[in-house]
């Protein structure tokens, strides 16, 4: 079994692999943490701790899922607020984590409702024996405005909470952004500027998932209404990985350190996020649908493609996607490529031609005999739809041509692509 | 091109193997890892291939079971781990073979090298026979510190792999590549050496901490009745012949008879329809309701062709003409035919090898003898005759092995 160095430094402190349970149900007290840290975790954002006064009252069922076709948990809507246990247990549970496992990181996630509260909870987190503290700005269903997203989208707001955190405590700060903004980078600064050295996101996105169609109401129904809640999972990724794009390419944020969240479920999954920015993932929902287990298959397979890439440390891949990803207008549009087909693969399904036919530019031409498909090169635009839908992958990129009235030298544009390239088959 | 012999079934394509996998599931205790008899853990596997992790799951295939490309092919799954899953209450259970064959194939595709010798403990064992569990031994005692020869009578390593189970169920190109594996891994393997004969148990014993004896049943059993014809062929004389020469053998012949109902008779019948052979009729002393050969070989066979009569056993022989019996009706037959093949077993030689077997097993639990020196396993242990039960044999007696040298520490 491959062995590699996992380690990170993250805000001054030592993570023995980037691996975090988020701040959820997936670590809701000391028994739950303690399994996670035996099966693998680098660490946990323990589920976040509120103040005292604000009672939490949940609802009954909470859940619902996204599905396509055969596959559940595309996303997950969720609607939960903050710790159901008291701050008493919480603080327990924190102090007892550290005592027994000193090597990994216990980071306390904490909501307060105004200045006092915020400050109060920094300081007894601390004195709990947490290594750092990630402040929870963005969770998109509490039932106070003074909590949640709605502080998370006001950056004077962000920044006075952040400033009344570094008044109770010392630890090294990171803020939790809500995605349910056009723009993050002022809530990130202000966050920065108020006292947090980094910042972790994605937190949940505002959603209705779906409507129960006899009942017409939004799932889950909860004595017969439904609310807008926060939806994770796979179907997120994308939505998290354009924010850390945002962040790390934003004037002075270039070098920000990053928690990333949202959908990480494989190794892949946290390589993107780590070519994106990040030095330490956290992950909730993919654990709540499959266990803490899944931290295996991630670093092994980490490991495999640090072996691959020749890197001895993970932070030599920390955001280095982060420069190939450029404005639109920056784009080179002066070629098109087209779509080669291997008419030994292709199966004559012939939903390349139905793809193109209805989706794109009616470019394939359709034998009914034989059952195969040609390009049709003068009405090719070369958007490769066909090849996404193709099940057999019999359709890859073929020639390069650059468009009239453009200079160039087709050889020299680079096409290949692990998904067009060589698609999966 | 390969020929109607030589073909393999075909295997899963990436998008393929993974549609397979996310029917998987991912139980917890997981009772197909608990059926697995060599603890190859497919669900540990199959896990990670649901999580795009192959590598990973070559690691555990390979750690577990130095077989691995061969069991993925060979295992009777329908007895162990795909008896025992899980999905068998939706509708029929996952492809555990087809997924270990697909993860087998790409860690050879990527030249994964994934076994590690461990540090000299300077201690140098003997294994007499190359079949799956002396191999599976060499490979755990090679992890392990161990220095290890392998003798083997014939030309060839492998035992049955190399000589028993057809090509087409199993390349020959896969076994090489597994020994491959376990000679990287430092075994030394000697050809045409039969011990007890060329070379003594007292020699080996002399110049070795510990002899292991290997030897399988590896001879085939005759009927009186057929001795000296020259119609009649052993079965595994007969599969070694044509594996041997890839398919590509002198004198077809227009129609065969084969004696016998296990899984070798199916492989026997099988190859002759594969190698265009007319007329292929089995005669089974069982009958179908109490028969031998595992279901999912005998539709195999059938599909292929094959006459099978049920209930039938050979009264009389006279050259090329066979008359058989119904065992309980009152029936009787007699064909005329090119080739007889004899396919009723096969039977242990453990002669001057210091074990002693009775009914083709050593008839004690475990893998030592009374010479403390010597330790037995593979098929002559007790426990199934398959090529995973081998695998876990293997594991087994080498980790005894360990604790008698070197009470379990390095
Ligand atoms: C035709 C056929 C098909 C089969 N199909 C399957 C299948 O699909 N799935 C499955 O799981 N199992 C199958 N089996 C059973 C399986 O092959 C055996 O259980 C397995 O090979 C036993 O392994 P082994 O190492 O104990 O013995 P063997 O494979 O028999 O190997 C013993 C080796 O020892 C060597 N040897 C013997 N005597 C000496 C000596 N004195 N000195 C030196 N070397 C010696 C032999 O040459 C041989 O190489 C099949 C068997 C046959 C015959
Ligand atoms: C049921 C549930 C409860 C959550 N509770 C919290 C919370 O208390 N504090 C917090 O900061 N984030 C909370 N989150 C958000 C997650 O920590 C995480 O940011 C989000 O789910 C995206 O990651 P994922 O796709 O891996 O789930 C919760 C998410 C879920 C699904
Ligand atoms: S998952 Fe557990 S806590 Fe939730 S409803 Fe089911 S049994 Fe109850
Ligand atoms: S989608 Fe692929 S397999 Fe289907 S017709 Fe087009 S090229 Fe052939
Ligand atoms: S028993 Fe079947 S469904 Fe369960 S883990 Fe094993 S292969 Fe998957």
């Amino acid at each position: 079994m491959i062995s590699k160095d996992l380690s990170v430094e993250f805000l001054g402190v030592h993570f023995e692999n980037p691996f975090l349970l988020s701040s959820s149900p997936v670590d809701n007290c000391y028994e739950m943490c303690a399994k996670a840290f035996d099966e693998g975790w680098g660490g946990v954002v323990f589920k976040t701790i509120g103040p005292k006064h604000f009672k939490i009252n949940e609802v009954s069922p909470r859940f619902d899922e996204l599905t396509k076709e055969g596959t559940p948990f595309v996303g997950f809507k969720n609607m939960e607020q903050i710790a159901e246990h008291s701050l008493e247990e919480n603080l327990h549970d924190l102090r007892h984590l550290k005592d027994d496992y000193p090597n990994k990181v216990v980071i306390a996630s904490i909501m307060g409702t105004n200045e006092e509260d915020w400050e109060t909870l920094a300081q007894l987190v601390t004195e709990a024996g947490a290594d750092m503290i990630e402040m929870n700005l963005s969770c998109p269903q509490m039932t106070s405005h003074e909590m949640g997203s709605d502080v998370g989208t006001n950056p004077e707001l962000v920044k006075k909470y952040c400033a009344a955190v570094k008044r109770g405590s010392d630890l090294p700060m990171m803020a939790k952004m809500t995605p349910n903004i056009t723009d993050m980078v002022p809530a990130a600064k202000a966050s920065m500027a108020g006292g947090a050295v980094g910042i972790a996101t994605i937190n949940t996105v505002k959603s209705v998932a779906n409507i129960d169609l006899d009942r017409k109401v939004g799932l889950p129904i909860v004595n017969g209404k439904s609310s807008i809640s926060g939806f994770s999972g796979k179907a997120v990724k994308p939505i998290a990985l354009r924010f850390l794009q945002q962040l790390r390419t934003a004037a002075g944020l270039e070098q920000l350190p990053i928690s990333g969240i949202g959908g990480i479920e494989t190794w892949q999954d946290a390589a993107e996020f780590i070519l994106m920015g990040a030095t330490t993932l956290q992950v909730t929902t993919s654990v709540m649908q499959y266990g803490y287990r899944i931290v295996e298959d991630m670093k092994n397979g980490l490991m495999h493609y640090m072996e691959d890439q020749h890197v001895e440390h993970l932070s030599e891949l920390i955001g280095v996607a982060n420069k190939n990803i450029v404005p639109a207008e920056d784009l080179d549009r002066d070629y098109k490529v087209y779509p080669k087909i291997d008419w030994d693969k292709c199966i004559g399904c012939g939903r390349c031609y139905i793809s193109c036919f209805d989706g794109a530019h009616q470019a394939i031409t359709w034998d009914i005999k034989t059952r195969r498909p040609s390009i049709d090169t003068s009405k090719c635009v070369g958007c490769h739809l066909c090849n996404l839908v193709c099940p057999v992958g019999a359709i890859t990129t073929g020639e390069v041509v650059m468009k009239p009235g453009t200079k160039g030298n087709p050889e020299d544009v680079q096409i290949e692509s692990s998904r067009l390239t060589h698609p999966v088959q | 091109m390969s020929t109607k012999y030589e073909k393999e079934a075909p295997s899963y394509t990436m998008t393929t193997v993974m549609e397979e996998a996310a029917r998987c599931l991912l139980c917890h205790d997981a009772p197909c890892s608990k059926a697995c008899p060599a603890g190859t853990d497919p669900a540990r596997f199959i896990r990670s291939v649901r999580f795009r992790n192959l590598k990973g799951a070559a690691e555990t295939i390979r750690e577990n079971n130095a077989m691995g490309a061969i069991c993925a092919r060979v295992c009777p799954t329908e007895k162990y781990c795909e008896l025992a899953c899980s999905r068998t209450g939706i509708d029929c259970p996952i492809d555990i073979g087809g997924i270990q064959r697909f993860v087998t194939d790409y860690e050879e595709q990527e030249k994964m090298d994934i076994l590690r010798k461990g540090d000299s403990n300077g201690l140098s064992i003997a294994i007499v026979g190359s079949g799956p569990a002396g191999l599976q031994t060499a490979a755990t005692l090679l992890q392990k510190g161990y220095a290890v020869d392998i003798y083997e009578k014939n030309e060839k390593a492998g035992g049955y792999l190399r000589y028993g189970i057809p090509e087409y169920r199993l390349p020959d190109e896969i076994v090489d590549v597994e020994i491959n594996r376990i000679v990287n891994l430092g075994a030394e393997i000697k050809y045409n050496v039969t011990i007890g004969k060329d070379v003594t148990m007292a020699d080996l014993k002399a110049d070795h901490d510990a002899v292991v004896v290997a030897v399988g049943a590896s001879e085939a059993k005759m009927l009186p009745m057929f001795e000296g014809n020259p119609y009649v062929e052993t079965a595994v004389d007969f599969l070694a012949r044509v594996k041997e020469a890839k398919g590509d053998i002198d004198n077809i012949p227009a129609s065969a008879v084969v004696v016998g109902g296990g899984d070798v008779a199916m492989d026997v019948a099988t190859t002759l329809k594969r190698l265009d052979v007319k007329n292929v009729t089995d005669l089974v002393y069982e009958e179908f309701d109490e028969f031998k050969a595992s279901k999912k070989e005998l539709d195999a066979t059938q599909k292929a062709g094959v006459t099978i009569v049920d209930g039938y056993v050979p009264t009389d022989v006279d050259g090329n003409t066979i008359t058989f019996k119904h065992r309980h009706l009152d029936s009787e037959m007699t064909i005329k035919t090119d080739l007889i093949i004899l396919a009723v077993g096969q039977q242990v030689n453990t002669d001057n090898l210091g074990v002693n077997t009775d009914h083709g097993e050593v008839q004690h639990a475990g893998y030592k003898t009374d010479d403390e020196k010597v330790f037995f396993t593979g098929d002559i242990a007790q426990g199934d005759k398959t090529v995973v039960w081998a695998v876990r044999k293997g594991k087994e007696v080498a980790e005894e092995i360990d604790q008698a040298l070197l009470g379990g520490n390095k």
